[in-house]
């Protein structure tokens, strides 16, 4: 119905929106506001929107421009809608209030029928992001500052926003820093590449979910990081194509830290501490926190007082023959003393025991 | 064995007692007039008393013969426990066997090794439920770890007292000279092993320290050496890490693991054999808490030592006579 009736409205305005155009622009001449009784074809906003001069002034000084790209609108995946379906706020031209941020949940809630119905709207209403909106902090994202506002694609689209490929940028708008470390990392780097394998901001850190690194609940959190990497550094077909071996994660948890690591301890180190979070580089590479030159600095970030020593013998150690002999020896060597004891003392313990019985048997004998 | 004592004990000579005998006697004859017997009938009377008169005897013979053995073993055995009764609750001679100094270091010994053992072994197995349970019951590896610690400065310092006991006192010496093995104590396992087997008559026989109290010893002192060593590497890493090489740590992280698990398990089923589930000890020998030996016991377990001291008092007896 709805749609049908605005349907009828749009072809019907079409040819009248060149009048109403200058009818618009003679009532704001006058200053004399056109009350608008149902909703508006999109063209009449476009007759000042269009213009990309058009700007407005914040109260905080901040200068915001007002301009909407119409070829960007038609492309994207609201085309069908009305300005004033999202803009519920504008009710007159020109605008007398301040027109408020676009609420997407009036359509994208939990139970809806028309738009995608998804978690992700609860989702994000428990995100840090959220909270610290809610906490009123004005630079932490709404849906618009990731999805786009008049050019919102769907993420499969090259061009969306929050493309894949897109992401780092998008995330990068506000975290800068940690944009730049990323770009310098290597999964940085193959995603420019157009590698499709590599972790984007979203794969650790969740898309609407995303948690501070200090919630226990964040995929990031000190003993959650282990598992997050895992999922791609210990799954042999992702990593047999770059010859990552995969018992990295194994041996971490085996690893004295990664056995605290496993029980809760959040002061030892996990992948992130030595690899970094965002600036990661294979140890190769002069740059990485792990190379052999920087392990120094980088052990000493915990052990003061770290020298070259701790880069002498390997980091995530396997005990085999081939990668450290002289531990596989070692090993062993307990292991062949551990079991000859053993084999002997238990069978002292069972002679012994024999030998009692047998006495006793002797005994009962004598005396019968 | 049965059938000699039927032979010797025929059934019609079951033995019964006189005034059971007259009793049985007397029942008869009140039947035997009760019965209102004619005179033509006497013989025919007398001949069925004779057959109720045997079958009972047959029957009592072998309640006789179920019975005798059953409850004569049963009484052997009360009397053989009332023996033994009346032989502990006896006083029994006894004897220093392990000095005041000499159980306070076993003490101490025991009471880190527990508490290590129990906050280490869990490490060893990380992935393992109980130790799961436990990290999460005691708050973590780092609770954990503190508590390792106060374990290892109990241990080193029961062996540094002991490094003192056997070079700077008179007694430690004594018992330092005594524990270190000779060439007996590998004669004796080899006498022990050939009893054991029944190849030859009698066992090893002993001085003060068996050989298996020896290996307990020396056991210790190995496992000392080698957790102390590398535990305090560990415990300052950042010092050790000075000197040494990251593989170094590994090793000794390794070596201590490793020693670990064989101390305990020969705590486990070696020295708890020998002191605990032992048939001669069970459940527990107390010399550990009194440091007294009974001299039965010195007698049996340790006849060098025994003969030795006999030969003393003699002797000191000679002397003052």
């Amino acid at each position: 119905m709805v749609v049908t009736e605005r349907f009828r409205l749009h072809t019907g305005y079409s040819l009248l929106s060149a009048v109403l155009g200058s009818l618009l622009l003679k009532a704001e001449a006058y200053g004399v506001p056109i009350r608008l009784q149902s909703a508006v074809d999109n063209r009449l906003c476009l007759v000042c929107h269009a213009k990309s001069t058009l700007t407005k002034r914040l109260p905080t000084g901040k200068v915001v421009s007002l301009y909407v790209n119409e070829a960007d609108y038609q492309r994207s995946v609201h085309a069908e809608r009305l300005c004033t379906d999202c803009h519920v706020d504008i009710v007159e031209l020109p605008h007398e209030k301040e027109i408020e941020l676009v609420n997407c949940s009036r359509c994208h809630y939990v139970g809806t029928v028309s738009p995608p119905d998804l978690k992700k709207y609860a989702e994000y209403r428990e995100s840090i992001h959220k909270v610290a909106l809610d906490r009123g902090n004005h630079r932490a994202p709404a849906c618009q500052d990731c999805h786009g506002y008049h050019n919102i694609l769907p993420p499969t689209d090259p061009d969306s926003q929050i493309n894949r490929r897109n992401i780092p940028q998008t995330c990068g708008k506000c975290h800068l820093a940690i944009y730049s470390d990323y770009q310098e990392g290597i999964h940085g780097r193959l995603l420019r590449a157009g590698n499709s394998d590599v972790p984007v901001c979203t794969d650790c850190h969740g898309e609407h979910n995303i948690q501070s690194p200090q919630d226990p609940n964040s995929r990031v959190y000190a003993t959650q990081v282990p598992q997050t990497c895992a999922s791609c550094h210990a799954a042999e077909k992702i990593m047999r194509k770059y010859g990552i071996k995969v018992d990295k994660y194994e041996t971490y948890r085996e690893s004295y830290h990664g056995v605290v690591n496993q029980y809760g301890g959040i002061t030892v180190a996990n992948c992130a501490s030595c690899h970094q979070a965002h600036r990661i580089l294979p140890a190769s590479d002069p740059a990485s926190s792990v190379n052999k030159h920087n392990l120094p600095r980088t052990c000493g970030q915990c052990h003061p007082g770290a020298n070259a020593n701790f880069a002498r013998g390997k980091m995530h150690v396997r005990v085999t023959k081939e990668e450290a002999r002289l531990l596989y020896y070692v090993r062993l060597g307990f292991r062949m003393l551990t079991i000859g004891v053993m084999a002997a003392l238990i069978g002292h313990i069972f002679l012994d025991l024999f030998s009692r019985w047998r006495e006793r048997r002797k005994g009962r004998r004598r005396q019968g | 064995m049965n059938d000699q004592r039927r032979k010797a004990k025929p059934e019609a000579e079951m033995p019964l007692s006189q005034q059971a005998t007259e009793e049985l006697a007397r029942t008869l004859n009140a039947l035997w007039e009760e019965q209102e017997i004619r005179a033509e009938e006497r013989e025919m009377a007398a001949q069925v008393f004779q057959e109720v008169w045997e079958e009972l005897v047959a029957d009592l013979s072998s309640k006789a013969q179920k019975a005798f053995p059953r409850k004569l073993a049963a009484r052997r055995r009360q009397q053989q426990r009332e023996r033994q009764r009346a032989q502990r609750r006896k006083p029994k001679e006894e004897v220093e066997r392990f000095s005041l100094l000499f159980r306070v270091q076993h003490i101490m010994l025991f009471s880190s090794c527990i508490i290590l053992i129990l906050t280490g072994l869990p490490l060893k197995f990380p992935n393992s439920t109980w130790a799961g349970w436990y990290f999460r019951l005691t708050g973590g590896v780092q609770v954990s770890g503190a508590i390792h610690r106060v374990g290892a400065v109990g241990l080193i310092g029961v062996g540094l007292f002991h490094l003192f006991y056997i070079t700077c006192l008179p007694e430690g010496r004594r018992e330092f000279r005594q524990l270190f093995p000779r060439l007996k104590d590998f004669q004796d396992v080899l006498r022990n092993v050939l009893y054991f087997f029944g190849w030859a008559k009698e066992g090893a026989r002993f001085g003060r320290f068996s050989y298996i109290e020896k290996f307990d010893y020396w056991a210790v002192y190995w496992g000392m050496v080698i957790m102390i060593g590398s535990g305090l590497i560990m415990w300052a890493e950042e010092l050790a890490m000075q000197f040494l090489p990251k593989f170094a740590l590994d090793i000794a992280h390794e070596a201590h693991s490793d020693e670990a698990l064989l101390a305990t398990l020969a705590i486990i089923i070696w020295h708890f054999y020998n002191v605990h589930l032992n048939p001669d000890h069970f459940p527990m020998s107390w010399t550990w808490w009194t440091g007294k030996i009974s001299l039965e016991e010195m007698r049996r377990k340790h006849p060098l030592e025994y003969e030795e001291m006999l030969r003393e008092r003699a002797q000191r007896e000679a002397a003052d006579e």
